[in-house]
């Protein structure tokens, strides 16, 4: 009988009701270091589009000119919030969460480049690659119908019967050469790794 | 305003009933709309509760960017909503595709193309907290008072 009238007494604690019906849990604070959608910081865009080119959200980002300036533009419904465009952009145009409090603690960045591929199965010698590539034709402007070069500059040039790439550092990505192919035989993939950056002096 | 009214605003406001349906994701926002469910976020104490049956839901939270199955069936499954009733899209699929959004795939965004969407949250896949203001923000706009405002 006691412990009943405990009990009874126990629950009509108005604290009690009010907490069995009315308890919640404190509202959820975003924390400050959660990846949000990239935001501008005060820094200059130079219109690289380094991050368009990394990032793996179809239509997520855009880098437009607006009044003589370049600038990103998110969006948002597209955007997967990766943040691989904050790590990318070598000036730091965009900031999300702690990711440039990192990069820049850690010193990373990413490195790209361009890897040329010719298949030479598909590859028919033609020739029009390394004739149309801007690039080998600033270098060597007597480059040959067939795609034969003297000089040893040029990014790729007819050798023996076949596409031989010589530099491949030198290509700009235009995919030129990609368009020109009539086999689509060659290819333009943009490369990415990430990089320790050496120390700063202090 | 009636008192039936007040009545039902009431009950209304405390009990939501939520309904989810996945038309082709990658399952992230499942996960998301689960986690909203454990005691850390725990949606109940808001008085909404998720069930899958679509003839006892409020609201209907659509995930994926629509396969070719699910074209026909989604609309079956909003039909079947009793009034009043809310569709609300989350994740970044019913938006736009997300990454499913190339060529080569056989999803076709986005979800408003087949039901009335009132809300999307975007993310990829959105917070819980996202989720659950989402629903909290949307839901009493449509059904407060919602008899009197028909017309
Ligand atoms: S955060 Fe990721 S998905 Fe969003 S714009 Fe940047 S790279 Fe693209
Ligand atoms: S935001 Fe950064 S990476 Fe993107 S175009 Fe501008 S400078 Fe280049
Ligand atoms: S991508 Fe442009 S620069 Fe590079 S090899 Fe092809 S044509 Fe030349
Ligand atoms: S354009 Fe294509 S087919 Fe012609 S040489 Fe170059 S890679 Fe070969």
């Amino acid at each position: 009988m006691r412990s009943f009238v405990y009990y009874v007494r126990e629950f009509l604690r108005p604290e009690w009701i009010r907490k069995f019906f009315f308890a919640r849990t404190a509202p959820l604070e975003t924390p400050s270091y959660f990846k949000g959608y990239p935001t501008r910081t005060e820094k200059e865009c130079t219109g690289c589009f380094s991050c368009m080119m990394i990032c793996p959200a179809p239509g997520a980002i855009a880098v437009l000119r607006k009044k003589d300036e370049w600038g990103p533009e998110v969006y948002p419904g597209h955007c997967i919030r990766c943040g691989l465009c904050v790590e990318a952009c070598p000036e730091g145009v965009l900031s999300s969460g702690r990711i440039l409090d990192v990069t820049d603690r850690d010193r990373t960045a990413f490195a790209s480049w361009y890897h040329l591929e010719v298949d030479d199965n598909l590859c028919m010698r033609c020739g029009n690659c390394c004739v149309s590539c801007p690039v080998n034709r600033q270098i060597d402007p007597q480059l040959a119908g067939t795609g034969t070069s003297a000089s040893d500059e040029v990014i790729m040039r007819i050798e023996g019967g076949r596409v031989r790439i010589l530099h491949m550092e030198k290509c700009t990505g235009c995919t030129t050469c990609e368009t020109q192919c009539p086999n689509r035989a060659i290819r333009v993939a943009r490369m990415v790794e990430g990089v320790q950056l050496p120390e700063a002096e202090a | 305003m009636s008192i039936l009214q007040k009545i039902k605003n009431t009950v209304r406001s405390r009990s939501i009933h939520v309904s989810y349906v996945d038309v082709g994701s990658c399952n992230g926002c499942d996960i998301e709309v689960l986690a909203c469910l454990a005691p850390r976020y725990d949606i109940e104490q808001y008085g909404i509760y998720v069930h899958n049956n679509p003839r006892e839901a409020d609201v209907l939270l659509v995930i994926g960017s629509v396969t070719p199955q699910w074209v026909d069936k989604l609309r079956d499954i909003w039909d079947k909503i009793p009034e009043p009733k809310v569709a609300v899209a989350i994740g970044n699929c019913p938006i736009s595709g997300c990454v499913y959004a190339r060529r080569g795939t056989l999803t076709s965004p986005p979800v408003e193309k087949y039901i009335p969407i009132a809300a999307q949250v975007p993310g990829c896949p959105p917070r819980p907290t996202e989720i659950l203001n989402a629903i909290l923000s949307v839901a009493p706009l449509i059904f407060k008072d919602y008899e009197e405002k028909q017309p």
